[in-house]
């Protein structure tokens, strides 16, 4: 017993404070978001014709690339007829621009040749319009035949894979609409397109996932008039007539240069004004195709007016504020609990320095990686979290003080006390932790930053709670360093109680 | 005094919670009432980030952000939580202001103020209506995915406890948030997202807190199962024995708030600090008295009517004689313990045979 304890306190010491210097080590700090540190300031212009609703649309579709990640708290406004978008802590412009400018264009290219490892069955289509799909890969563009194939090629590459014939003249970069790319699915497939004949505005942003037959299916309306249905079905035309720009007869959907999914076109003209892509979707295929087609429609153009290096609002007093007059909090409890627990405060005082190492930790390592910022709320609800955490010592102590009340030693007590102690601390810690992660999975801005530090603390408690607080609490009992000593009230003699 | 200290120190108090559930009952009501009623007159103060208003950009010629500051100021325009920024791009920098929305001649006032100071044309100064950055879309997802919560919640804590615990504890919880939002609306502080992020948190502190004492109520309910004790005589017996862990969680909850509050807002001058600590505040007070004085007296309330209980329903013990059921549901360690005071081998042995069932020998292996 003893061997196991001392091996998960010295473990959970060595882990948490080694992540602790791994980071420091690294150079990754805790970034600040737009309060306290300032960061990047984007506006786009519409282009074209637009209403307030289709900016408002569009906003909200900015908003869900931008906040991928759901930590960065980026700030997304509205100013005249132009759309602010503000990112913390990017002092790279470009970066920036990258973040907003590229992501999630949804272009519909024809497919040259598909050299995919897994090669694609077509289904029939019940009804309406249906196009099986690539058997494996969700995602749908189309493009309407392109009328205007300018074979503006740059460059010419050797075939990257089996998939491109060669003496094709391709682009080398994936992005450009207006020639023939290689592509890959990130699967082992790779797809040799033409110039995208349409893009993701064909469509409206109604796509849904259902079940339709037993199969998982992806249903999306089509815009009318030239920009929509038009668009399309001459570009499904041209592949359902397996014309020269689109010999295979299939219409890659390409997300960012990539191709989520190829499906094969089953019919010519698409009347009903919807579209169904069908394959082997799983679930979760269907329903990040749905996305990409819904994400992919933003129904405003924008240009890029402007990028801008933004200062805080607040400013580093707010941060230093903060901190001082959290240290001195955390510093007021560790005083109330030492006045009250006397020497088991050690312990607290142990597992907070513990949460607190491992937090910085995730937090740095996240703002390295994932964009992570800290916003001074965020600052703040971190300090009140560590108060928080407090209660698992509460609990833990409170018992262990009813046991020893009633008598038995100090050993006993610790351990069972922890038994039931624990189970406690799972309850009330597992409400807290759903919350986070309902919280996290479904919201999105600053509330889901929320959730993630809700989520990250909860955590920290089980984890501290299990492998720091009960080995040093049991064997501190087992020492005799608590001899003669009055521990919660009861005076101890040799692992006696009185 | 010392007497009661003593006693609320080892958990044996005997204040009698659920006898008294209706001045706590009576006092949320008129919380509530007073919230709602408040909500429905004065509404809440919602800021910027919820509102929108107005902006305008000056080229940051010679003009400062504190230029900037003092012409809000004598434009009578409050600048709490006005964002001033300065943006520094290829053309050049610029500073841009933000405000709640104005009136067209405060608007224009500040436009040419600003364009003064900065010693540029007035129509280089742009005025525009910025839009809130909290879009409507952040409070539907989060509406509904706190209404998931609340359903996953009730089947945890109907699953690990039982469904009336799920249901006194969602009360309370609704009881917390809606007169933190309602001290808002009264006091008329500006709500920001910030304050949103705060509501959360009591949301979660309050849930916690109640989990706490439910378990111990859960605990004693299985330890007087044999016998005959009314159910408000176990929550008030329960609720005795945590009194002390709600008061010190509370206490240890609240002092980093009221730092933040006191030394880093009102003294350090973080005012941005004050909005945030002042909700944290209300709420976590809220939570602690709402898990001692609403849910777990609610929770008897509901429990009394089951039939095991209801022939004692009116049965609530007080004084010596609430502390004489909370002695009768203690183990019996204490007499083992008492007749073998002599003896450290055995106490050991008594307090381990407890715990444990004897090992069973072990199998010699082959």
């Amino acid at each position: 017993m003893v061997r196991r304890f001392v091996i998960s306190l010295v473990g959970v010491v060595v882990i948490v404070f080694g992540l602790f210097a791994a980071n420091l080590v690294a150079g990754n700090v805790p970034s600040l978001g737009l309060d306290l540190q300032g960061g990047a300031s984007i506006t786009l212009q519409p282009e074209g014709e637009y209403d307030a609703i289709a900016l408002d649309v569009a906003i909200n579709i900015i908003r869900s690339r931008v906040d991928s990640i759901g930590v960065a708290e980026p700030e997304i406004i509205r100013q005249g007829d132009t759309v602010v978008v503000n990112l913390p802590g990017v002092d790279d412009q470009q970066r920036a621009l990258d973040i907003i400018g590229r992501q999630g264009q949804v272009l519909l290219r024809p497919v040259l040749q598909a050299g995919t490892l897994d090669t694609s069955a077509t289904t029939t289509l019940p009804g309406q319009t249906t196009i099986p799909s690539d058997s494996t890969l969700p995602g749908a563009a189309s493009g309407p035949g392109n009328a205007r194939v300018r074979g503006a090629a740059t460059t010419t590459l050797p075939p990257s894979s089996d998939a491109s014939a060669p003496n094709i003249q391709v682009s080398d970069d994936p992005n450009d609409p207006s020639v023939n790319a290689v592509l890959t699915d990130g699967k082992g497939g790779a797809f040799l397109v033409g110039p995208a004949g349409a893009d993701g505005l064909v469509f409206t942003n109604d796509a849904t996932a259902e079940v339709s037959n037993g199969n998982w299916v992806v249903n999306v309306g089509l815009q009318d008039g030239p920009t929509g249905a038009d668009l399309w079905n001459a570009l499904t035309t041209k592949c359902f007539n397996r014309d020269a720009v689109c010999p295979t007869g299939q219409i890659a959907i390409v997300l960012d240069g990539k191709v989520i999914s190829a499906p094969v076109v089953q019919e010519a003209i698409f009347s009903g004004g919807t579209v169904q892509i069908s394959g082997d979707f799983t679930q979760a295929e269907a329903r990040d195709l749905a996305k990409i087609l819904e994400f992919g429609a933003v129904p405003v153009k924008f240009a890029v007016a402007t990028v801008q290096t933004v200062s805080p609002t607040l400013g580093k007093d707010s941060l230093r504020a903060a901190i001082i007059s959290g240290l001195v909090g955390v510093l007021l409890v560790v005083l109330f609990f030492f006045f009250y627990y006397r020497l088991l405060t050690i312990v607290i005082l142990g597992g907070l320095t513990i949460s607190f190492s491992l937090l910085w930790s995730v937090v740095a390592f996240l703002s390295k990686t994932n964009g992570l910022a800290l916003t001074l709320s965020g600052v703040a609800g971190i300090i009140v979290s560590i108060g928080v955490t407090v209660d698992s010592y509460v609990v833990f102590f409170e018992k262990m003080k009813d046991e020893l009340q009633s008598g038995k030693t100090l050993r006993g007590s610790a351990q069972r006390s922890f038994a039931s102690a624990w189970r406690t601390i799972l309850a009330a810690d597992t409400v807290s932790f759903l919350g986070a992660i309902t919280l996290w999975w479904l919201t999105v801005g600053s509330v889901r930053g929320f959730a993630f530090f809700l989520g990250l603390s909860t955590l920290c408690d089980v984890i501290v709670a299990y492998s720091f607080t009960r080995p040093s609490v049991l064997l501190l009992a087992r020492t005799r360093l608590l001899n003669g000593r009055k521990v919660l009230g009861v005076r101890m003699s040799e692992g006696v109680a009185q | 005094m010392s007497g009661v200290l003593t006693r609320l120190y080892r958990g044996e108090t005997t204040f009698n919670f659920v006898g008294r559930r209706w001045w706590g009952f009576g006092l949320s009501l008129f919380l509530i009432v007073v919230t709602m009623l408040s909500l429905f007159t004065r509404g809440l103060n919602l800021g910027i980030d919820f509102e929108g208003g107005v902006a305008w950009e000056v080229p940051a010629t010679s003009i400062t952000i504190e230029d900037v500051t003092a012409i809000l100021e004598a434009n009578r325009v409050d600048t709490a939580d006005a964002k001033i920024q300065s943006l520094n791009g290829s053309d050049g920098s610029r500073i841009r202001v933000q405000v709640a929305e104005q009136t067209a001649e405060v608007k224009s006032a500040v436009q040419s103020a600003l364009a003064e100071k900065a010693k540029v044309d007035v129509q280089d100064v742009s005025v525009s209506s910025v839009s809130s950055s909290w879009g409507r879309s952040i409070t539907e997802k989060a509406v509904r995915a706190l209404l998931i919560f609340f359903v996953l919640v009730s089947v945890f804590i109907a699953w690990r406890f039982e469904w009336k615990m799920a249901l006194s504890a969602i009360l309370a919880m609704v009881h917390d948030v809606l007169i933190s939002v309602g001290v808002y609306s009264i006091t008329g502080l500006a709500v920001t997202p910030a304050t949103v992020i705060a509501f959360l948190t009591i949301l979660g502190f309050s849930l916690y807190d109640t989990i706490v004492v439910f378990d111990k109520v859960h605990d004693n309910t299985a330890r007087y199962a044999a016998s005959r004790v009314s159910y408000a005589d176990i929550t008030n017996v329960s609720m005795n024995q945590v009194l002390m862990r709600s008061i010190n969680t509370s206490l240890a909850a609240v002092l980093p708030v009221l730092s933040l509050l006191v030394l880093g807002s009102w003294v350090l001058g973080a005012v941005a600090l004050e909005e945030f600590a002042i909700a944290l505040l209300v709420g976590l007070l809220l939570g602690a008295y709402s898990s001692i004085f609403v849910a777990t007296p609610l929770l008897a309330q509901f429990k009394t009517r089951e039939s095991k209980y209801a022939s004692l329903a009116d049965e609530i013990h007080t004084g010596s004689e609430m502390a004489r059921i909370a002695g009768s549901g203690k183990k019996t360690i204490q007499r083992v313990a008492a007749t073998a005071q002599d003896s450290e081998r055995e106490v050991v042995l008594a307090s381990s045979a407890l715990t444990h069932p004897p090992r069973p020998r072990k199998k010699r292996r082959r």
